[in-house]
């Protein structure tokens, strides 16, 4: 072997190794355990009891609708934030208070968070008694159990990300872009949409594949926050490994979510590379 | 004719440092100026304050008779060259220029026109297709040129457009700015820090210095009848030699030669300028002569400098043409004469 070579190999061998195994192996046996039966022939019979089943294509349907729905709120609420911590906030200190409070919260413990919102989302929690008491709503709302309440836990926990992503974007940006671009004649709306944005892309986009891809293989949030009352995929997952033991079918189960959310990142990804660096 | 742009008691501080300080100055139509002066001396603030990215404290910005203080960049009938171009990455260079036409309302067809226009003149219509990435300083440099001149302005400004180009590009691109700006008949503002490319281009130069104009003039103006010490110092290599009035009114001069004087401009004492080219070498024994020793010699090719201190201890610098004389060396005793009315006195500074 060339001489050369042997230390930059065992400098990689032991990354290589940890790669391998716990991130390689373990897929592999998830893989290799969707493919066959509790008797352990080869079989596509899992895949088929998943994509057969229209209650399966139901909870896919939600999974990837909360998923989009938070990485598209993520998103709207992201954006502006993180345009207000680099763009408007002149004082560094302040800045920095507002950038630990978004990171802060991601020290505590998923569980924790998502039992905070049970209680403010509740039918008697704060949210619903402070609307109540400012005659804004007569009834009390319904939120926990519903879309819309895991839409909100899922959005709190995921924000950070996307703010992070957005706001390294925009603080890399050149400002004298901006300055070419008004002194062409584009008013600062113009500017945003035709230089601001269109530069930030690649920002977005990787904001929105983090916060994508964690909120559809969320667990914690969706278990607490749906009361029993709605089902996402790796709610099922769970069952499958930790009640029913059936590994194989569970296997297929995430086979089936890990392709899905692939396909949607490799989608998002075209989209950053085609229009982002251009 | 009256003037394009009337600058108007300008002022800008930024905190304890006085970026500009109470500026007039008028550009007239189809007029070169080269704003000139080291760095911190204010003149990128004076055209930041023109275009609208900086705003003045007091004073007023008049352009064609409207006062243009008051409108954002967008709305202000100019437009500007960057120093690092400012090209958008995201844009092919077609697009790049296109963008101005665009944004002022022009069909995509019509920009897409104005923009190969704006190309051609620049010499790279077969370039647009490219990202501004692709292309070489010196391309990048004539990209951001056409995308400023494509909206027709009436005055474009330029931030040292031309310091990061190479030497030899710099020349040739400070020619044909010159001849572009011609063709266009539109006024330039150009930031410099570098004399030579201001007296290479400009109609006027507006020397600056710590916020202040020091001196207006054209290359001929500022070079042999400088404003002040800093002006001659500035602009070329200077001989300052210090003068006294005497009852009279006649300046005399601190130098080694007997009986010169000269008018004075007024009544207080004050620095002549005598520039190396004017003291040559003579034969010893001509009247009205120094008598000095030679220091240092540097070769230019060219020309030749000179340092030379005098018998009585003061340093000058004399240029000659083409190569030393081989008889020449440190050490060398040598001759010098000038013509006194190459003196130029500068009176007492503002």
């Amino acid at each position: 072997m060339n001489r050369g070579l042997r230390m930059p190999l065992a400098m990689l061998a032991a990354p290589l190794a940890f790669f391998v195994a716990f991130f390689l192996a373990p897929l592999a046996v998830v893989i290799l355990a969707s493919l066959s039966d509790t008797a352990n022939a080869w079989t596509l019979e899992q895949y088929v009891r998943v994509l057969a089943d229209r209650y399966h294509w139901e909870v896919i349907l939600v999974t990837f609708r909360i998923a989009c729905l938070t990485t598209l709120v993520s998103l709207l609420l992201g954006y502006p934030l993180a345009w207000y911590l680099t763009r408007m906030v002149r004082w560094r200190a302040w800045r920095r208070v507002c950038v630990i409070l978004l990171v802060v919260p991601m020290f505590t413990s998923n569980i924790v968070r998502s039992f905070g919102w049970m209680v403010l989302l509740g039918r008697k929690g704060l949210l619903n008694q402070t609307l109540l008491d400012g005659g804004l709503i007569d009834r009390p709302l319904r939120l926990l159990g519903t879309e819309t309440g895991i839409l909100i836990g899922m959005v709190y926990v995921l924000l950070p990300f996307m703010v992070l992503a957005i706001g390294n974007a925009l603080s890399r940006l050149d400002a004298s872009h901006e300055l070419a671009s008004a002194d062409l004649g584009a008013p600062p709306r113009a500017t945003f949409f035709h230089v601001i944005l269109p530069l930030t892309l690649p920002g977005v986009i990787s904001g929105c594949i983090m916060v994508f891809t964690l909120a559809v293989s969320a667990y914690v949030t969706p278990a607490l926050l749906s009361g029993g009352r709605i089902s996402v995929l790796s709610m099922l997952i769970f069952q499958q490994y930790s009640s029913v033991f059936d590994f194989h079918y569970g296997g297929a189960l995430s086979v089936v979510l890990l392709i899905f959310t692939l396909v949607m990142v490799g989608f998002a990804g075209r989209i950053g590379r085609t229009r982002g660096d251009a | 004719m009256p003037a394009l742009l009337n600058i108007e008691a300008v002022s800008k501080r930024f905190g304890a440092f006085t970026a500009l300080r109470d500026i007039h100055l008028h550009i007239g139509q189809r007029e070169f100026v080269a704003l000139l002066g080291p760095s911190g001396c204010g003149k990128t603030t004076l055209l930041r304050t023109i275009a609208g990215f900086s705003h003045p404290d007091s004073g007023r910005l008049l352009m064609d008779g409207q006062d243009i203080g008051p409108l954002p960049p967008y709305r202000r009938p100019l437009n500007t060259v960057f120093q690092n171009y400012a090209l958008f990455p995201h844009m092919t260079v077609q697009e790049n220029v296109a963008y101005g036409p665009r944004r002022q309302g022009a069909s995509r067809r019509e920009a897409g026109e104005r923009a190969r226009e704006a190309l051609t003149l620049v010499g790279l219509e077969d370039l647009g297709e490219r990202y501004p990435r692709e292309m070489s300083g010196g391309q990048q440099q004539r990209v951001a040129l056409a995308r400023a001149i494509v909206n027709r302005p009436k005055l474009l400004l330029l931030d040292e457009p031309l310091s990061a180009l190479d030497l030899k590009l710099r020349k040739r691109m400070q020619l044909e700015l010159k001849h572009l700006q011609e063709k266009l008949g539109i006024a330039f503002v150009f930031v410099t820090h570098d004399q030579e490319e201001a007296m290479t281009m400009a109609d006027r130069i507006v020397v600056m210095n710590a916020g202040r104009i020091e001196q207006v003039g054209s290359a001929t103006e500022i070079y042999s009848t400088p404003a002040s010490r800093f002006v001659a110092e500035f602009i070329g290599d200077a001989n300052l030699v210090d003068y006294r009035v005497d009852a009279q009114g006649r300046a005399r001069l601190a130098l080694p030669v007997a009986d010169l004087t000269l008018p004075a401009p007024d009544a207080s004492d004050g620095v002549a300028v005598l520039r190396p080219e004017h003291l040559r070498l003579v034969d010893a024994g001509e009247p009205g002569q120094l008598r000095a020793q030679v220091r240092d010699i540097v070769t230019v090719g060219s020309h030749t400098l000179l340092h030379v201190e005098t018998d009585d201890g003061m340093r000058l610098v004399a240029r000659t043409p083409g190569l030393p004389e081989a008889h020449l060396g440190v050490g060398s005793r040598v001759a010098l004469g000038f013509d006194p009315a190459r003196l130029h006195l500068i009176g007492t500074p503002r």
